[in-house]
């Protein structure tokens, strides 16, 4: 049985570091290579065949129940990561690294931190619903917002529109943070908004942490802690072409040969949690010879589970349709922005009238890069869809997050 | 010509060979020719370095071609001997000199263009007043596509002697500038600040290459330079039209008057 301790790390694979020590699992140049051939490939191909639907996979075994799904790779507890991130600060404060009253964590859509900080005991900070206000309106506001007792800001993107008159919120926000007069807390921004912010003011010293990025080795420990998932029950995962192990995580005493599967998750989600998890999903499958019952009573049994996962060559992610415009990438590069947006928000950020925002929306949400949310309206980006926009964005010129 | 012994090298040609060459040239051509089609036509589909690199590979596949053909063009007319060869290349040496010395000029600038690159496929360049969006680089002359969907032939030959402005030189970082000419006696400081607002708000911006709000008091008023890079060179026109446009409504939320040429030339 996990220790306490155990669990924590577990939760959160390598800690907080500070932000400029983030880099992004390696690559081979091979694949590095192949991928960009792919994506040259893929380009070219826009045009002379059609489009293939957002998501296929080409193998002929079953997917796993929703029931399985939720037991085999559960979403991550949010609480569980809060409290291992409030452990962190407490151990980098101890060791003088992190100093500040206002902890700003920096970290890619998808990670989990803004759940997470929703868990806390501490008032949370929601932004106005008037986004456009001017440097005297900004600034008292934060006035009534900051002050006495702990606060958490869930998700800075939120506090801004790019436009005019949408800056002055976070320049005041900001100017606050770096004089250390905000009062105590805790602050997750994204990494997009952050890649804007640190370009428009680069004087902004906040010294942000962001979450270390998961390697293939981190990725495999964080996938085995969620199939525990607190009853102890462990799971073997196997890869359906060569029956390569994936989990449990090899040890030293072990013999079997294991696939390199978690390293080629860990490079297409660039050590995102969010997106890797949500591929995860996506691979495992059932056990077709099995019947479901007998596998039922197996696991309640105590019996290790048992599934299969599909490889990466036989998984099709969500992609940009090709041949989308330039329209497509601002419209894609504001959502990202500011983590969402109503199409009201992104008409006046992008200058794009409504009618042609809702055909480019229409057209994202067909492809699975994009949701919206039933009660704010907002548009905010699928994990699946999310490395194929990064990806898309960057080659277009957009400023893309450091993630 | 005889004492250059021009007609004993050519002597040996024979009919057999002359078709064979033909065939080789006709061959080369219609590579040369499905090279400038297809490499750009596949090129314009692509964004970013993909596109500049199979654009800027044209040329310089057509010069490889070219190059083979007369190494395998050559041997096949004549007897490849040192005595032949220098015949052949001092009569041609000739020839240009006298009769085609400017469009020899610019053959040889055109080997220099592929050499030194001052301008590649896909570059935006000045050059005697003309700026445009370098299209195709010919043998003797390159193009380029005016901001007004015009074709200029532009002899490589010019090289030699007028200065040459490259705007992005082989990459998609361009820098655009948007000018305004204000009224003076306002706060210099608080409208640089909202300009330079105005270009990190504006959807086409690369936000992470340099942004900069110029000012210079002259005698026609305040002259501001907002200087920026699109997300692509190709977005330029619009690009400046935006910033000019927001420039423009900042100046009217802050009621300072924006003052144009023509009338303080009246």
């Amino acid at each position: 049985m996990a220790t306490e301790k155990d669990t924590e790390q577990s939760c959160l694979p390598g800690g907080l570091i500070p932000l400029d020590q983030w880099s992004a699992p390696d690559v081979s140049v091979h694949k590095t290579l192949r991928a960009g051939v792919k994506d040259i490939l893929e380009q070219l191909r826009s045009g002379l065949t059609p489009e293939s639907e957002a998501f296929e996979s080409l193998d002929d075994l079953p997917s796993l129940s929703e029931k399985k799904l939720k037991r085999y790779a559960p979403e991550p507890d949010a609480s569980a990561l809060a409290s291992a991130i409030l452990v962190q600060l407490e151990a980098l404060r101890q060791q003088g690294v992190h100093n500040r009253r206002v902890s700003f964590i920096v970290a890619p859509p998808f990670s989990g931190v803004t759940d997470a900080l929703l868990t806390l005991p501490a008032r949370v900070i929601e932004p106005p619903d008037n986004l456009l206000m001017t440097e005297q309106d900004a600034d008292r506001w934060w006035d009534d917002q900051l002050g006495d007792g702990d606060w958490v800001v869930p998700e800075l993107a939120n506090f801004w529109l790019r436009h005019r008159s949408g800056l002055n919120l976070l320049k005041s926000f900001f100017a606050r943070v770096a004089l250390d007069s905000a009062g105590r807390g805790i602050v997750a921004c994204s990494s997009w908004c952050w890649q804007f912010w640190i370009r428009y003011w680069p004087e902004i010293h906040v010294s942000p942490l962001t979450l270390a990025p998961l390697d293939s080795e981190r990725l495999t420990g964080w996938l085995d802690f969620l199939a525990h998932g607190g009853n102890g029950r462990s799971l073997t995962a196997r890869m359906t072409n060569d029956g390569l192990f994936v989990l449990p995580p090899q040890t030293d005493a072990s013999n079997a040969k294991y696939s390199c599967f978690t390293q080629d998750l860990a490079n297409a989600a660039r050590g995102n949690r969010g997106v890797a998890h949500a591929i995860w999903q996506r691979a495992l499958r059932a056990k077709p010879e099995e019947d479901a019952e007998q596998d039922e009573g197996a696991a309640s049994a105590g019996k290790t589970a048992e599934c299969w996962v599909v490889p990466f060559d036989q998984l099709s992610l969500p992609g940009v349709p090709q041949g989308s415009g330039q329209q497509a990438g601002i419209v894609l590069h504001a959502i990202m922005l500011h983590s969402q947006l109503t199409i009201d928000s992104l008409e006046r950020v992008t200058g794009i009238a409504n009618r042609e925002l809702k055909l480019l929306l229409s057209r994202f949400l067909r492809a699975d890069l994009i949701v919206q949310d039933e009660t704010t309206q907002a548009y905010r980006p699928t994990s699946l869809g999310y490395p194929s926009v990064r990806k898309y964005l960057q080659a277009r010129g957009f400023s893309v997050d450091g993630f | 010509m005889e004492e250059l012994g021009l007609k004993d090298a050519l002597s040996t040609i024979t009919s057999g060979a002359i078709v064979e060459a033909i065939v080789v040239v006709v061959l080369a051509s219609l590579l040369i020719i499905a090279v400038q089609k297809l490499l750009p036509m596949l090129a314009h589909k692509l964004t970013g370095k993909p596109r500049l690199y199979l654009l800027a590979m044209v040329p310089l596949l057509r010069l490889v071609i070219i190059v083979l053909t007369i190494v395998m063009v050559v041997p096949i007319l004549v007897e490849p001997s040192f005595e032949n060869m220098l015949a052949i290349f001092g009569a041609l040496g000739l020839a240009l000199g006298f009769a085609f010395k400017d469009y020899a000029n610019s053959l040889i600038a055109g080997i220099v263009t592929l050499y030194e690159m001052p301008y590649r496929p896909g570059d935006w360049i000045e050059i005697n007043g003309q700026y445009g969006e370098v299209r195709a680089i010919g043998t003797r002359a390159a193009e380029i596509v005016t901001l007004d969907d015009t074709v200029v032939v532009i002899p490589h030959g010019l090289l030699w002697n007028n200065l040459l402005a490259n705007g992005n030189d082989g990459s998609d970082n361009l820098m655009c500038v948007a000018e305004l000419y204000l009224e003076p006696n306002h706060d210099v400081v608080r409208m640089r600040e909202l300009f330079r607002d105005v270009i990190y708000t504006c959807p086409l911006t690369k936000t992470y290459q340099p942004v900069v709000v110029a000012v210079l008091a002259t005698d026609m008023g305040m002259k501001y330079r907002l200087k920026a890079y699109p997300l692509t060179p190709g977005d330029q026109t619009r690009f400046i039209a935006d910033l000019t446009a927001r420039a423009a409504d900042v100046c009217a939320a802050e009621d300072v008057k924006m003052i144009s040429r023509p009338l303080l030339w009246q």
